[in-house]
């Protein structure tokens, strides 16, 4: 391979067939935009919940920002020294909210008013 | 060993904590990381799938409970997924952390088997709802 990106030419270290070993950042752009699609997928599920139960869906719709939010912490170096003790509570809470909605979901599905037929 | 302390062992503060290894690389860090998030998507996919069902399909003539048999074991199955992929991430990142090799995985296990069983269901269900 040859040094042709001045980066490549100042530190030869970053020479390389791998694409990762070029560029390390491409693992942590690949993480911030799981991180992305994760807060979309909370967007959807609440958009969901929305139509039946306003203030769930409300309170599941604002996690989706949060999710943004724990994200932007991957998009910093990853040699920061705080990156292994933050990921455990990111993580934590990304599980905690699941089970929360899948609880929320579990009432809205037993005892809320169903539309039967919406996808007739 | 207690459940208090199996409990404390996946808590947020556990592989910080793991003083016995040292940081992995990085990349190997946000693989996992990855990892954990694509299962937390699998487990709200199931959830809105299994609202989905109880709530906006027309009821199964015959099988006045059909969509409740579909659609709760859904949603429970995405609130264990996400349980089980943080349990998953701190073993993973613990064995990443001491060098030592990744721990066999029953998530696709259980994801497989569940699907299977609910898509059993479904067709009995659709069975005995076109009979009537």
């Amino acid at each position: 391979m040859t040094p042709d990106h001045p980066d490549q030419r100042d530190h030869p270290a970053l020479a390389g067939d791998d694409p990762e070993e070029r560029d390390p950042g491409l693992a942590r752009e690949r993480t911030s935009l799981s991180w992305t699609r994760t807060a979309i997928a909370f967007a959807a599920l609440g958009g969901v919940v929305l139509k039946e139960n306003v203030i769930t869906g409300l309170i599941v719709l604002a996690i989706a920002p949060v999710i943004w939010g724990l994200g932007r912490v991957s998009r910093g170096s990853p040699q920061a020294p705080g990156l292994h003790r933050l990921g455990p509570g990111r993580l934590f809470f990304i599980s905690v909210a699941i089970v929360a909605v899948a609880l929320l979901s579990l009432l809205i599905a037993i005892l809320g008013k169903s539309v039967p037929g919406a996808l007739r | 060993m207690s459940w208090a302390s199996r409990l404390a062992e996946f808590g947020p503060g556990a592989v910080g904590r793991d003083s016995g290894g040292t940081e992995p690389d990085p990349r190997f860090t946000f693989a996992n990381e990855r990892t954990f998030l694509a299962w937390s998507r699998t487990a709200l996919a199931l959830v809105v799938a299994g609202l989905g069902v109880v709530q906006l399909l027309p009821p199964f003539p015959g099988v006045p409970a059909g969509r409740h048999l579909l659609g709760v074991p859904l949603i429970v199955l995405g609130a264990v997924l996400a349980v089980v992929a943080y349990s998953e991430w701190v073993r993973n990142q613990r064995a990443l952390r001491r060098g030592e090799p990744l721990p066999r995985t029953i998530m696709p296990w259980i994801l497989a088997a569940t699907i299977t069983i609910m898509a059993v269901i479904a067709a009995i269900v659709l069975l005995i709802s076109a009979l009537r």
